[in-house]
C-alpha cells in the first residue's frame, strides 16, 4: 500500500517488464500494453524490457501503416524508447517464422529485405527469461 | 496476494470462469479490454468475487456503466494495482 | 536472487501457436537455469493427450517440446485436477515419460506461491 508522508504520497519504485503477444492493429492487448507502458513510466517506475512475442513480433516491423487518423503503435513505441532509452527485444525465432528481419538476419537467411524498425533488437528467449529474473513485475499481454 | 487481469467477454471465452475457478482470498479481479462485458451479467448485481476493478476507458469505450459493486480505475490506478499485487496473471483467451 | 516463474498453459495445441511458443519459452527459462514451472489449466490440458499425430496437418508434435522439458530440469508438471473433470479426462491416461504429471485441486495457491506468471 502507499505510504503517506506529508502532502506527498511515497510508492515504491518498481521495475516492470512487459511480454507483449498481441498483433497490431488486430488485438487490443497490442494498444493495452503502449498504454500501460507510458502510464508506469509516467507514475515513475522503471520498464526494463517489453519483449515482444508470438504475434507481437509484427509491432516491431518498420513497414506498418495505419491510416492518419489512427493511433500508430510503431511510431507510439519508438516514441516511448527515445524518451526512455527502453530496451525493446522482439523474439527472433517467433519474427523469422513471421517475416520480421533485421538488416543482418535478412543477409544472413539471404531474404530481400529487412523490416526491423529502429528502436527495436532481435534476440532469443533468454532475453524473456532475463527479464522475469531481473524485474518486481511481469505482465503478459495477450490475445 | 495475486492481480487477475481478464481481458475477454465471459460471453465468448472461459477467461474469466477459469480465473474465478483460481481466484484466492485476497486476490484482486481487474477487467480490461473485452473482459469488462462482465459488467453487463450477473457480475454487475452481485460480483462472484471481490474486490472488482475495471478500466473506466474500456468501459466508457464500450457504452457500459460500471456498477457501485465494481472499482473504476484509470491507467495510473491500474499501475497502483500492478505494484500493490503479485504475481499478476493475464487470462487473455 | 533467484525468481520463481510459473507458465499457465491454456490452450490446446495445433489450433494456435501459444502452446507450441508456451513451451519453447519456458524451455529457454529452465535453460538458463530459472525456477520454471508449468501449470497445464482449461484446453492446455489437451497438449498432454497421448498419440497426437499431427503430420497430415503438417505440423510438429507438441510431444518432444513436453519430452525436453525433464531434460532441461522441468521434471514435473501442475495439471488443473477441475480442467480434467470438466474434459472427461483421467489423469493416468495422460503422456506418461519423463515428465511426471501432478495434479493440483487448488490452483490459487500455487499461483500465488510465485513470483512471476507468464500465461499462454
Amino acid at each position: 500500500m502507499p505510504r503517506t508522508a506529508g502532502h506527498f504520497t511515497i510508492r515504491p519504485r518498481m521495475k516492470f517488464s512487459l511480454a507483449v503477444y498481441s498483433a497490431p492493429h488486430s488485438a487490443q492487448a497490442a494498444a493495452s500494453a503502449l498504454r500501460f507502458a507510458r502510464a508506469l513510466l509516467h507514475e515513475g517506475h522503471e520498464l526494463y524490457r517489453v519483449f515482444f512475442y508470438c504475434d507481437g513480433v509484427h509491432i516491431g516491423s518498420s513497414l506498418s501503416t495505419p491510416p492518419q487518423d489512427e493511433l500508430d503503435l510503431l511510431a507510439g513505441w519508438q516514441a516511448l524508447q527515445q524518451q526512455h532509452q527502453l530496451d525493446l527485444v522482439v523474439c527472433i525465432a517467433a519474427a523469422q517464422r513471421r517475416g520480421v528481419l533485421s538488416d543482418s538476419e535478412a543477409n544472413r537467411l539471404e531474404k530481400p529485405a529487412a523490416n526491423l524498425a529502429p528502436g527495436f533488437e532481435l534476440a532469443g528467449l533468454g532475453q524473456l527469461a532475463d527479464a522475469v529474473a531481473q524485474s518486481d513485475r511481469l505482465i503478459t499481454f495477450g490475445g | 496476494m495475486t492481480l487477475h487481469i481478464v481481458s475477454k467477454s465471459p460471453f465468448s471465452s472461459t477467461a474469466l470462469s477459469d480465473c474465478l475457478d483460481a481466484f484466492g482470498d485476497g486476490d484482486a479481479l481487474l477487467l480490461i479490454e473485452d473482459g469488462v462485458y462482465a459488467l453487463s451479467g450477473r457480475m454487475a448485481e452481485q460480483p462472484a468475487v471481490k474486490p472488482v476493478y475495471c478500466l473506466a476507458a474500456d468501459a466508457a469505450a464500450r457504452g457500459l456503466q460500471i456498477p457501485a459493486s465494481v472499482t473504476a480505475v484509470d491507467d495510473a490506478g491500474w499501475v497502483a494495482l500492478c505494484t500493490e499485487h503479485n504475481p499478476i496473471v493475464s487470462w487473455f483467451k | 536472487m533467484t525468481k520463481r516463474l510459473l507458465a499457465l498453459c491454456r490452450q490446446a495445441p495445433y489450433g494456435n501457436a501459444l502452446a507450441r511458443e508456451g513451451l519453447e519459452a519456458i524451455l529457454a527459462a529452465a535453460a538458463m537455469e530459472q525456477v520454471a514451472d508449468i501449470l497445464f489449466c482449461g484446453d492446455g490440458v489437451f497438449q498432454l493427450l497421448p498419440e497426437q499425430l499431427p503430420a497430415d496437418i503438417e505440423q510438429k508434435s507438441l510431444q518432444r517440446n513436453l519430452q525436453a522439458l525433464p531434460v532441461f530440469g522441468v521434471e514435473q508438471a501442475f495439471i488443473c485436477s477441475k480442467s480434467l473433470a470438466q474434459r472427461g479426462l483421467d489423469i493416468d491416461t495422460l503422456v506418461q515419460g519423463e515428465l511426471v504429471l501432478v495434479p493440483v485441486d487448488d490452483s490459487a495457491a500455487l499461483i500465488a506461491s510465485y513470483d512471476s506468471v507468464l500465461s499462454f
